[in-house]
């Protein structure tokens, strides 16, 4: 009998761990179905980025067109700002300034600047929903947060071309929304940090409605980017993603 | 008579003013208070003046297939004396099934350059003698009809036409150009003619390229062809080309460190090293460093060299975003040359000034 205690044990932990190996995700399903959970067709959104320091909060509003993973539009509409337009297509981003009526195309180090002041740059604020093409994930650890588990995954960049080389995320196991991530230097320095507090559901997927971004290298410095409405796949004309619109 | 003059002006501007104001419900105005300390050297004395200007900007809503604008600008030190001293945008925009049809007083980027663009053959103003402290150093506008015709999500056609100098419909001005994208290049090719007073037509071609390889670069090239004359010889003196990078460096402590580099030569130029003019000086520079110390704090360091006359003039500015849209800002500017040289220490007017001031838009 107890010579077959050993088998037994095997077997019962073959017999659990079997179907948890068969049906875990990897990490780079948890990613694509992550991507896939941030991504419509088309939507239409309108919100605020409030710049909080030592001196007060600045609040801009915008609205924001996007289309599949990497197409959008921003248009400020706050006084100081109003009519700034940043148009994100494959490869390319456009700024138009209306009182210069200037049109102004952005590449590489340009993309990093900081937008209207804020903890987010121009990059950060357009960034492609493709998050393998630039980064591998490796799953660290499940573990619960804002009581609700979580994958905690370590992103590293695969190329230079990225914000932040290194980001740590942690994603919902059941809604696959990024709750928390922390994005660091190469040589592990964390930079900034961005905390969901409220959500909405929308289209059976729940998404961020106020993100808190905080800039880690300054002190009383937060972003809070807050999304007003949303609308999930509404009929977008082709035209909106186009320098005729941008300019418009 | 004519501070009468500038009374009327000013009270037409007034009720142009109140009309759309009532109608816009939107009015932002911007206010630029700016306390000036002046060295001139040549009189060895100090002056002391502020500086004050105002914008009133009036938008229809962002919606619909009309849209337009009024930019009503003033400042305490000039006198109006027209309509166009005090209106710097006045303009209409619709948008038709296949194209856009802009008219009014605006402004129209073409070519690329912060200081010195070669493709901007509509204004052709590429001139030294501009205040680096202004955060927008080109902002020329004028009145204009145009059509924007798309021909494909990231290209376009436009052509322009403005009024005549002359007032004779034969000499209007005419431009076009054509701006598209090919696999990382933005490429911009274009055409103006115009019919200065008392002088021939000029023919005005031109191409500006953009790109990036590791850093952002431009590169426009203009020439100004007259239809009468030595056209060979004035061809080749009025070639103009312009280039420029611009590099972001990221500092620790999320801070930045921006570099623009602009030239601007005439190729065939006076390339002697004696005193230059402004209007056909061969080769100038326009370095530019700029310091993002934080998201609301900003150094700058602009400069126009003049490497023929061993001129230059700087100007080191600060910009301190204190609340929402309320910037403090300081600035020190200098010239430094001999007399004769494009930027003389010992000009007529001031070769160093000292300013602290602020900036509202609400």
């Amino acid at each position: 009998m107890y010579r077959k205690l050993p088998a037994m044990v095997l077997m019962t932990l073959l017999l659990f761990a079997i179907p948890s190996a068969l049906f875990a995700l990897s990490s780079d399903e948890i990613i694509e179905k992550m991507d896939n959970m941030a991504t419509f067709d088309t939507t239409f959104s309108t919100g605020s980025i409030q710049t909080t320091d030592r001196f007060g909060t600045k609040t801009s509003l915008f609205k924001s067109w996007s289309q599949g993973k990497v197409d959008s539009l921003i248009e400020f509409t706050s006084t100081a700002e109003r009519g700034q337009k940043i148009l994100r297509t494959a490869g390319s981003l456009y700024l138009f300034y209306p009182d210069a009526e200037q049109l102004i195309r952005m590449q590489g180090s340009a993309l990093r600047q900081s937008m209207l002041g804020s903890d987010i740059s121009y990059e950060d604020m357009t960034e492609e929903k493709n998050t393998l093409d630039s980064y591998t994930a490796k799953l660290e650890q499940e573990e619960p947060f804002n009581q609700r588990s979580c994958y905690v995954l370590t992103l590293t960049a695969k190329t230079r071309s990225v914000a932040y080389p290194i980001q740590k995320i942690w994603v919902d196991k059941e809604s696959f929304l990024v709750w928390k991530a922390e994005y660091s230097t190469q040589q592990g320095r964390l930079l900034k940090t961005m905390e969901v507090l409220q959500t909405f559901e929308t289209d059976t997927r729940v998404l961020p409605k106020q993100s808190r971004i905080e800039d880690k290298m300054k002190k009383d410095s937060s972003t809070l980017m807050t999304i007003d409405s949303f609308e999930a796949n509404p009929k977008l004309d082709k035209s909106i993603f186009t320098l005729e619109n941008l300019t418009w | 008579m004519v501070g009468k003059h500038s009374r009327h002006v000013l009270l037409a501007l007034a009720l142009v003013a109140l009309t759309p104001l009532f109608a816009s419900g939107n009015p932002v105005i911007g206010m630029d208070l700016l306390p000036t300390l002046s060295y001139s050297a040549q009189e060895d004395s100090w002056t002391d003046q502020v500086v004050a200007n105002l914008t009133l900007t009036l938008s229809s809503k962002n919606e619909g297939n009309v849209r337009g604008e009024v930019v009503l600008k003033g400042n305490n030190l000039s006198v109006p004396t027209s309509f166009d001293d005090v209106v710097h945008k006045a303009y209409f925009k619709a948008r038709f099934p296949s194209f856009r049809l802009t008219a009014g007083k605006t402004r129209l980027s073409w070519g690329e350059g912060m200081l010195f663009n070669a493709g901007d053959v509509l204004y052709g103003d590429n001139s030294a003698s501009v205040s680096l402290t202004q955060a927008e150093l080109r902002s020329t506008t004028s009145w204009l009809a145009s059509v924007n015709y798309p021909l494909g999500y990231f290209s376009f056609a436009e052509a322009v036409v403005m009024p005549s100098e002359t007032q004779t419909p034969t000499d209007l001005f005419l431009a076009a150009r054509y701006y598209t994208t090919v696999k990382g290049l933005k490429m911009e090719a274009g055409y103006a003619t115009r019919k200065p007073l008392g002088e021939a037509r000029v023919h005005k071609p031109y191409l500006s390229l953009q790109g990036n390889v590791g850093f952002d670069w431009y590169l426009s090239s203009s020439l100004a062809i007259p239809e009468e004359g030595a056209f060979l010889e004035e061809s080749k003196e009025s070639w103009l080309v312009s280039g420029g990078i611009f590099y972001l460096q990221r500092l620790p402590h999320e801070r930045s460190l921006t570099l623009r580099l602009e030239a601007l030569t005439r190729p065939f130029g006076d390339w002697k090293t004696h005193s230059v003019k402004d209007a056909d000086a061969a080769l100038l520079f326009y370095p530019e460093l700029s310091l993002a110390y934080s998201p609301a704090l900003s150094f700058s360091l602009r400069s126009i060299i003049s490497p023929l006359d061993l001129s230059a003039r700087a100007t080191f500015s600060t910009i301190w975003n204190v609340f929402e849209a309320f910037n403090l800002v300081g600035s020190i500017s200098c010239d430094a040359g001999n007399a004769g040289d494009l930027f003389p220490w010992n000009s007529t007017g001031s070769s160093l000034s000292v300013t602290v001031g602020s900036s509202w838009v609400f």
